[in-house]
C-alpha cells in the first residue's frame, strides 16, 4: 500500500519533472508495465492542466500608488516607544485605581454616596411649601379628598393629581389648569347632604384641621425640585374617610340617601385605625422630582419654624409699610414769580412709597395772577436802565478798496488817545449776522477777529449825533436806489442764466 | 548541436532575476526610496494572483497584497541575501493568506448562518461555464496545506524547491502534498469531468 502510494506521489513529480535520473527511470519502467498507472498517470495530467484554464487576476493599475500612499501614511504614524506611550499611562492608571481600591475597598462606595449626598443636598436646598402659598380654601381640600386634586399655587395654574393604576400603585401627575374640569363640590356636598350652619361649620373644622397638615405635604425650592411626600395618599383618604363618618353623623337620613350602603361598623373601626396610623407616621421620607432624576430621601421638614419665619416675615413687611407710609419727602422750590405772596412761595410734595407703589400727592397749583403793567410804568425802568448802556455811533467812512484801515479818536479824562482799527478786521456784517438782533449801537460787544492788546479795552467814544445823521443824509436814499438797480440787474443775469441752462439741457444728444 | 543539459545551463533566467533584486534591494538599503518601487512592479502581480487564487476572492487581493509589501517595506534593510527574494516574498505572502484565512473562519463561526447563502456551484453546470471559476472553487475547498502548494505549482508554475522553500518544508512533503492536491481537487471536481477534462 505503502509502495503504491509512493508509486503514486513519484508518478506526480514525473509528470512536474521533479525525479532524479534514476527515478526517473525508474517510474517510465513501471509505466511500461502498468496500466492502471499509465491511467493514473492520464488524470494526473489533465488535473495539472486545469491550472493552465484558470484565469489571472486583472491588473490593478493604482495599486502601487494606493501602496506608496499607505506606506507613508503608515510612516507619519506614531512608532517605536512613542506607540506605546498612552497603553502605558493606562496601565499605571489602572495600577494606581487597583492600589487604591486594594487598601480602600469602600472608597468607590463613599465617593458615590458623598456625590448622592450633595446632589440631594443641592435639589433640597430651600423647600418652601407650595400649598401654604396656594391658600388651600375648604373646597380645595375637599376636592383633594373627593377627585384626587390639588391646586399648587394661588392662581389655580397647575393641579397636583394622585391616582392609583391598575395594579393599584399610587400615581401622581402635575397637570395644568386646563385639563381640569371646575368644580364646585363642597358647596355642592353641603346642599346635598341639607347641612345647617353649625353642621357646615362641624364639617369646615374637619377640612381646616386636614388644611394645615396637607400644607407641609408638596414642597417645591428655586431648583425646580418638587418633593411630595407619600404619606399625601395617607392623608387623602384620611379626609375622604373622616368626612364620611361625620356625614353620616350630621345627617344620616340624607347620607343613607347618597350612600345606599352606608359605612360599616367594621370600616369605621378601619378609618381610625387609619387616622391613628397617620399620626403616627413621622412622614419624613419624600419623593424628589428633580429636572434631571427622581429620587426618595428623608427630608426633615421643620413647618412650625417655616410659619414662625413667615410670621416674623410678615410682621417685617407690615412694619416697613408703615413706616413707608409715615415717609413724607418735603421738596421745596423758590419761586421768581415776584407777585407771588408768601403763602404761594413754598409747596410741599407726598410722597408715599408702598411695596408695590410709589405715589406721589401734589397740591393743586394755584396760577396766581400777574398785573401787567402798564408802559408809563415801565419807561421809567426802561429809561433807568439804558443809563447804564453807553451807545456809540461812528461814521464809517467810504472805504477804498486800497484803504481799509480806519482811525479812531477817543477821549479819556484829559488825555486824547488814537488808534488805527483794520476794517477787515471787525468784519461787521459778519457779526450782525451771526448775531442776529444785536445791538450794533453797542460797540464794546464786538470782538475782533484778531485779539487786541489790553489797550484795545477802552471804550470808544463815537459821536452819536453823526451816526443818525448819517442815516437821514439822501446819500442812503441814493444809495438805496443803486443797490435796487444792482439787484434788478443782478436778478435779470440769473434769469437769462437759468434760460442758457435750460437749452443746454435741451441739446444734449440722445444715447 | 547543443545537449539539454547544454541548454538548461544558458538559460539561467532565475541566475539573471536574483541579480537584479539584489542589486535593487542593495539600492533600497542604500537610502534609495524609489529601488522599492522597483520591486514592487516586478512582483505585484504574481503576488496578486497567489492571492487571488487562495483566497478566492478578488475583493481582498489588494488589501492582502499591500500588507504583503509593506511588511517587505519594513523588513527588507534586514534581509541578508541568503535565498531568493522571491522565495522570502512568497513565504511572506503565503502566511499572509493564511492569517486572512485564519480570521475568515473565525468570523465565520460568530456570524450568523444566512438562508440561502449556501449555494451549490456545481448544481448547473451549463449555466455555469466559466471554467476558471469553478476550479478556483474546488481548489478553495482544498485544505490550506494542500491548497498552498497545488497554486504554487500547477497554478503558478514553481519548482518543488521553491515550494518547498517559500512554504518552509520539505522536499518530499511538498512532492507528497501536490499529489495529495491533484487527488483531492479531481475528487471535488468528479461530478464535472466530463465537461473539465475532456
Amino acid at each position: 500500500m505503502k509502495k503504491n502510494l509512493q508509486n503514486m506521489e513519484w508518478l506526480s513529480a514525473y509528470l512536474d519533472d521533479e525525479l532524479s535520473q534514476s527515478e526517473k527511470v525508474e517510474v517510465e519502467k513501471l509505466l511500461a508495465t502498468s496500466l492502471e498507472l499509465q491511467k493514473k498517470l492520464e488524470d494526473l495530467k489533465k488535473v495539472k492542466q486545469l491550472g493552465n484554464r484558470v484565469k489571472r487576476v486583472p491588473e490593478s493599475p493604482f495599486f502601487e500608488t494606493r501602496l506608496m500612499a499607505a506606506i507613508e501614511g503608515q510612516k507619519n504614524e506614531t512608532s517605536g516607544i512613542k506607540r506605546w506611550i498612552p497603553a502605558a499611562a493606562l496601565a499605571v492608571v489602572t495600577i494606581i485605581i487597583m492600589i487604591v481600591l486594594k487598601f480602600n475597598p469602600g472608597i468607590l462606595d463613599k465617593m458615590w454616596e458623598d456625590q448622592k449626598v450633595a446632589i440631594a443636598g443641592f435639589y433640597k436646598e430651600n423647600l418652601q411649601p407650595v400649598l401654604l402659598a396656594a391658600n388651600l380654601t375648604n373646597e380645595d381640600v375637599f376636592n383633594f379628598a373627593f377627585n384626587n386634586e390639588l391646586p399648587l399655587d394661588n392662581t389655580r395654574q397647575q393641579y397636583l393629581l394622585l391616582g392609583y393604576d391598575d395594579s393599584g400603585k399610587e400615581f401622581f401627575e402635575i397637570r395644568s389648569s386646563h385639563q381640569r374640569v371646575e368644580r364646585e363640590s363642597y358647596n355642592e356636598f353641603i346642599s346635598a347632604m341639607n347641612l345647617d350652619v353649625e353642621q357646615k361649620q362641624i364639617v369646615d373644622s374637619i377640612i381646616g384641621s386636614y388644611s394645615k397638615a396637607l400644607e407641609s405635604q408638596v414642597l417645591v425650592n428655586e431648583n425646580n425640585t418638587i418633593a411630595i411626600n407619600p404619606n399625601l395618599w395617607n392623608l387623602r383618604k384620611a379626609i375622604f374617610a373622616d368626612l364620611l363618618v361625620a356625614s353620616e353623623k350630621l345627617n344620616k337620613v340624607k347620607f343613607d340617601r347618597i350612600v345606599p350602603a352606608g359605612i360599616t361598623n367594621a370600616e369605621k373601626v378601619i378609618v381610625v385605625n387609619t387616622l391613628e396610623k397617620l399620626k403616627n407616621t413621622s412622614g419624613d421620607q419624600y419623593i424628589f422630582v428633580t429636572p434631571d432624576s427622581i429620587f426618595s430621601e428623608s427630608y426633615q421638614f421643620d413647618f412650625k419654624l417655616y410659619e414662625k419665619e413667615m410670621r416674623e416675615l410678615e410682621k417685617q413687611i407690615q412694619l416697613n409699610e408703615e413706616k413707608v407710609e409715615q415717609f413724607t419727602l418735603n421738596m421745596r422750590y423758590d419761586s421768581t414769580y415776584k407777585y407771588l405772596t408768601a403763602a404761594h412761595n413754598e409747596h410741599s410734595f407726598r410722597i408715599v412709597v408702598d411695596s408695590n407703589i410709589c405715589r406721589v400727592d401734589l397740591p393743586v397749583p394755584e396760577v396766581p395772577e400777574i398785573p401787567i403793567p402798564g408802559m408809563a410804568t415801565i419807561n421809567p425802568l426802561v429809561e433807568q436802565a439804558t443809563n447804564n448802556i453807553h451807545f456809540y455811533a461812528y461814521k464809517i467812512p467810504k472805504i477804498e478798496k486800497s484803504n481799509t484801515e480806519i482811525k479812531i479818536e477817543y477821549y479819556n479824562d484829559d488825555s486824547v488817545y488814537s488808534y488805527v482799527v483794520d476794517y477787515n478786521m471787525l468784519n461787521m456784517d459778519s457779526l450782525a449776522e451771526a448775531h442776529s438782533g444785536v445791538d450794533l449801537y453797542n460797540l464794546d460787544k464786538f470782538k475782533p477777529v484778531k485779539p487786541f492788546d489790553d489797550t484795545m479795552l477802552i471804550k470808544y467814544q463815537f459821536d452819536r449825533d453823526y451816526y443818525h445823521r448819517y442815516y437821514s443824509d439822501d446819500e442812503f436814499k441814493k444809495q438805496m436806489e443803486e443797490l435796487q438797480k444792482e439787484l434788478q440787474q443782478m436778478s435779470e443775469e440769473l434769469n437769462k442764466q437759468k434760460i442758457r441752462v435750460k437749452s443746454e439741457v435741451t441739446k444734449s444728444p440722445k444715447k | 548541436m547543443i545537449s539539454k543539459e547544454e541548454e538548461k545551463d544558458l538559460q539561467q533566467p532565475q541566475i539573471l532575476s536574483i541579480d537584479d533584486d539584489y542589486s535593487i534591494i542593495r539600492q533600497f538599503v542604500d537610502g534609495d526610496k524609489s529601488a522599492f518601487q522597483i520591486l514592487v512592479k516586478r512582483h505585484k502581480e504574481k503576488v496578486r494572483n497567489i492571492i487571488f487564487i487562495t483566497m478566492n476572492n478578488s475583493a481582498l487581493v489588494d488589501d492582502i497584497a499591500q500588507d504583503v509589501f509593506i511588511t517587505v517595506f519594513r523588513n527588507l534593510k534586514h534581509f541578508r541575501f541568503e535565498s531568493q527574494f522571491t522565495t522570502w516574498l512568497y513565504r511572506i505572502t503565503v502566511n499572509r493568506c493564511k492569517d486572512y484565512l485564519r480570521k475568515m473562519n473565525v468570523r465565520k463561526i460568530f456570524s450568523p448562518i444566512e438562508e440561502g447563502s449556501e449555494v451549490s456551484e456545481y448544481s448547473s453546470p451549463v449555466e455555469n461555464n466559466d471554467i476558471s471559476r469553478i476550479v478556483m472553487n474546488a481548489i478553495s475547498k482544498l485544505p490550506v496545506k494542500l491548497r498552498m502548494p497545488l497554486i504554487l505549482k500547477d497554478i503558478e508554475g514553481f519548482s518543488y524547491q521553491e515550494i518547498s522553500e517559500s512554504l518552509k518544508c520539505e522536499m518530499g512533503t511538498v512532492k507528497s502534498r501536490i499529489f495529495r492536491g491533484r487527488e483531492k481537487l479531481k475528487e471535488i471536481l468528479q461530478p464535472l469531468e466530463k465537461e473539465l477534462m475532456n
